[in-house]
C-alpha cells in the first residue's frame, strides 16, 4: 500500500495528483492556486494542497513521480539541433536555456521543493501517462487507448492496449508529425494564444466551410492505416518560434490574423475566411483521429476506446470517434491534457508498487474544499448580502427563472478545465438573450463561442441525442439537441447543432443536482447553461475567497451559492 | 554539509546520469553537445553568481 504524488508541469496545465492506496484521493490544477491561468510552474502549491486533503505528510510519500522522462526530451532537443543546424538559433537557445534553467534538474527541484528523499522521486514517459490517465480511471476493463498531443519526449502519438492494469504500446509517431502541433499552428495563424486557443479555434470552425482542405491537406498528409505526415516547410515551430507556423503557410492561405483584432464573422469577409480555414483543419484532424481509431480497433481486440492528450479535449472530435469509430464506447477523462499526466504518473507508479488499479473515475470533484464560513466571512466584510436560507436552492431556481446569473462554488474544485457543477456559472439555457448577457458582462469572451447545458442524467435522453454516455458527465464530448427539445434549449446550441453537454447526477455533482431539480420543479425547464467560474482571462476560481472576489467584481451576477451560504448585493 | 553543497552534489549526480544516458551507441554522437552545453550553463551559472568570472566568460563567447 502506497502513496504516491504525480507532477506535470515546467510547460502548461501544472497540476498534481494523489494516488493512495490505489485510490485517486486528491487532484488539483496549479492555476487554481496560484492564479496564472495554464500556470506553467512546478506545482508546488497543488501538490502541498494534494498532501494536506489526504492528511499526508510529504515525508510520508512512497514516491513522487514526474510525467515526463527529463533527459529523453533534452535528447529530442539536441537531435533536432543536429538536424536543423544553423537554420534554428533562437528556438535552441530558448530551449536549451530552459532546460539548463529548470528541466534538467526538475527531479533534484521537486525531492528539494518537497522534502523527499530524492531516490523516492521518479520520471514516466509522457505518452504513457497520457494512457494512464485515461484508461486506468476508465470503465473498461479492456480498452484500445488513443494518446495524442503536440509532443512528448519524441512520441507524438501512440494507440496502447489497455488490459486490467497494464498498458501496452502497439504503434506510435514521433515529433515532428504531430496532430498537436498541426492545431497549434492553425491557432497561432488565426490570431489566438497557443496552448489557450485551440477550443476556440473548434469554436470558430463551426462557423465556416471547408474550402481549405485540398490545401491544409499539402501540410498535413493523411496516410493509409492512421499514420500522417506534417510538411514541416509550413512550420516555423522547427526552426524558429515554438509552436508557430511559417511564412510558407501565409503564402498558401493568405495573411495570418493579428492577435487581439476584435472579431466580426458578420460583416467581415476575411473574418469568414478564417473561420473556413478553422474549419479545413477541424475536418483533417477528425479524418485523422478517425484514421488512427480505427487503426486502434484492428490493432487492439477490444471494444471500447480511452482518449487522452490535448487533442482528445476537441469534444467535436471524440463526437466523431465516438459515432464513427466502430467502437461502442469512448471514454475521455475530464483533464485529458497535460494536467492529466499527474494523474496518469502517480497510477503508474502505484501498480508498480503492488497497488490495485483505481475505481473508474466517478465525481470530477477532487480539488481543495471550500470553507463557506470564511467565505461568508469575506462576503460580509465587503459589504455583500449575506443568508443561511433553509432551502436555498429554490432561492437559486428563483433567480434563475427570471433570468438572473446565479455563482455556484461548492464542495471541492473540478479535476479539468470544464466546470462540472463545482465552481460554476449558471443561467436559464432557453434564453439567447440571457446567454448574449453572460457574455457580454462577465465572460468577455469572442461572441462565436458557444455556452454548454447542464441537464439531469435522467432527462439527458430526452432532450439530447445523448451519444457517448462515458464523457458528457465530463464535458468531453458534444451531443445533437432532440428538434422537441431545441426551444428548451435554444441559448446553448452551437450554430452547428451541437452542444457540449454536461450530464449530471446526485453522486457526481450533488448539489448542481438538486439546483436542476429544483429548477425543473418550479419552472418545468430542465437544462441550464452552465460556464465556469471565472473573468475574462482568468482561471476558474479555486478557493471561497476567488470565488466571492469574482461576485464582489461582477454586478451581473445576482447571487452567489457557496455550500449553503447564499450571498446576494444589498439593495442600493 | 549545506543545503548549498546538498544542490551542486546533487545536480552533478544528475549530470553524470545524464552523461551514462547518451553513453549509448545510437545516442553517442550526441555527447560532445552534450558536453559543450552542460560547460556552457556551468559558466553561464557562475557568471549570474560571481561578478569576477563574468568578463573572462564574456571572452569565451
Amino acid at each position: 500500500m502506497a502513496a504516491v504524488l504525480g507532477i506535470s508541469g515546467l510547460y502548461h496545465d501544472a497540476a498534481a495528483a494523489l494516488v493512495v492506496d490505489g485510490r485517486v484521493v486528491a487532484a488539483m490544477h496549479e492555476e487554481r492556486l496560484d492564479r496564472v491561468k495554464h500556470s506553467a510552474a512546478l506545482p508546488e502549491r497543488a501538490a502541498r494542497a494534494c498532501l494536506a486533503m489526504a492528511g499526508i505528510d510529504a515525508k510520508a510519500l512512497d514516491a513522487v513521480v514526474f510525467y515526463e522522462e527529463p533527459f529523453a526530451k533534452f535528447e529530442r532537443l539536441l537531435g533536432w539541433l543536429v538536424q536543423t543546424f544553423p537554420r534554428a538559433p533562437s528556438y535552441f537557445a530558448r530551449s536549451l536555456r530552459q532546460q539548463l534553467a529548470k528541466k534538467l534538474w526538475v527531479l533534484d527541484e521537486l525531492s528539494e521543493t518537497l522534502g523527499v528523499p530524492r531516490s523516492k522521486v521518479s520520471s514516466r514517459e509522457h505518452h504513457l501517462c497520457h494512457a494512464a490517465s485515461a484508461f486506468f480511471v476508465s470503465p473498461f476493463e479492456e480498452a484500445a487507448v488513443l494518446t495524442v498531443d503536440g509532443v512528448g519526449e519524441h512520441t507524438t502519438t501512440a494507440i496502447w492496449q489497455g488490459r486490467g492494469a497494464t498498458l501496452e504500446r502497439r504503434f506510435s509517431l514521433e515529433f515532428p508529425h504531430s496532430l498537436g502541433l498541426f492545431y497549434a499552428a492553425i491557432t497561432a495563424y488565426t490570431g489566438f494564444e497557443v496552448l489557450d486557443g485551440e477550443l476556440k479555434l473548434m469554436a470558430l470552425a463551426a462557423h465556416g466551410t471547408p474550402r481549405y482542405v485540398g490545401e491544409l491537406s499539402r501540410v498535413l498528409h493523411l496516410g493509409a492505416d492512421g499514420d500522417f505526415a506534417l510538411d514541416a516547410r509550413y512550420f516555423d515551430a522547427f526552426t524558429d518560434t515554438e509552436l508557430g507556423f511559417g511564412a510558407e503557410l501565409e503564402r498558401l492561405l493568405g495573411p495570418a490574423r493579428p492577435a487581439n483584432v476584435p472579431w466580426d464573422l458578420a460583416r467581415s469577409p476575411d473574418d469568414r475566411r478564417y473561420a473556413d480555414i478553422a474549419r479545413s483543419a477541424q475536418v483533417l484532424t477528425e479524418e485523422a483521429l478517425l484514421g488512427l481509431a480505427r487503426r486502434a480497433r484492428r490493432e487492439v481486440a477490444a471494444d471500447a476506446l480511452c482518449l487522452a492528450g490535448g487533442v482528445a479535449l476537441n469534444c467535436t472530435a471524440t463526437a466523431r470517434l465516438a459515432a464513427e469509430a466502430g467502437f461502442s464506447r469512448v471514454f475521455v477523462q475530464p483533464a485529458a491534457g497535460d494536467a492529466g499526466g499527474a494523474l496518469g504518473a502517480a497510477i503508474l507508479r502505484a501498480l508498480e508498487l503492488g497497488d490495485p488499479r483505481p475505481a473508474p473515475l466517478g465525481s470530477p470533484a477532487l480539488g481543495q474544499a471550500i470553507d463557506a464560513g470564511a467565505g461568508a466571512d469575506l462576503a460580509e466584510r465587503l459589504g455583500l448580502g449575506v443568508s443561511r436560507p433553509p432551502r436555498p436552492f429554490e432561492r437559486a431556481a428563483e433567480i434563475l427563472a427570471r433570468g438572473g446569473l446565479v455563482a455556484l462554488a461548492t464542495g471541492r474544485g473540478e479535476w479539468g478545465p470544464r466546470a462540472l457543477g463545482f465552481r460554476s456559472l449558471l443561467a436559464r439555457a432557453d434564453d439567447t438573450g440571457v446567454r448574449d448577457a453572460v457574455n457580454r458582462r462577465v465572460k468577455g469572451r469572442e461572441s462565436f463561442r458557444p455556452f454548454a447545458p447542464s441537464v439531469l442524467e435522467a432527462n439527458a435522453d430526452a432532450l439530447f441525442h445523448h451519444v457517448g454516455a462515458d464523457m458528457t458527465p465530463f464535458m468531453t464530448t458534444v451531443c445533437r439537441p432532440r428538434e422537441s427539445a431545441l426551444g428548451e434549449l435554444s441559448g446553448v446550441v452551437h450554430v452547428d447543432g451541437t452542444s457540449r453537454l454536461h450530464s449530471v447526477s446526485k453522486e457526481r455533482a450533488p448539489a448542481l443536482a438538486e439546483l436542476l431539480a429544483e429548477y425543473e420543479r418550479s419552472t418545468g425547464r430542465r437544462a441550464l447553461l452552465d460556464t465556469s467560474l471565472n473573468g475574462a482571462g482568468e482561471p476558474i476560481a479555486g478557493s471561497e475567497n476567488d470565488a466571492v472576489a469574482f461576485f464582489a467584481t461582477h454586478r451581473a451576477v445576482d447571487a452567489l451559492l457557496l455550500d449553503d451560504v447564499l450571498v446576494e448585493r444589498r439593495p442600493r | 554539509m549545506t543545503d548549498f553543497a546538498l544542490r551542486v552534489l546533487r545536480r552533478a549526480r544528475t549530470s553524470l546520469a545524464l552523461f551514462g544516458y547518451f553513453l549509448k551507441p545510437d545516442r553517442f554522437f550526441l555527447v560532445p553537445l552534450v558536453v559543450v552545453v552542460l560547460l556552457a550553463g556551468a559558466l553561464l551559472a557562475a557568471s549570474a553568481g560571481l561578478s569576477r568570472v563574468a568578463p573572462f566568460v564574456y571572452t569565451l563567447f
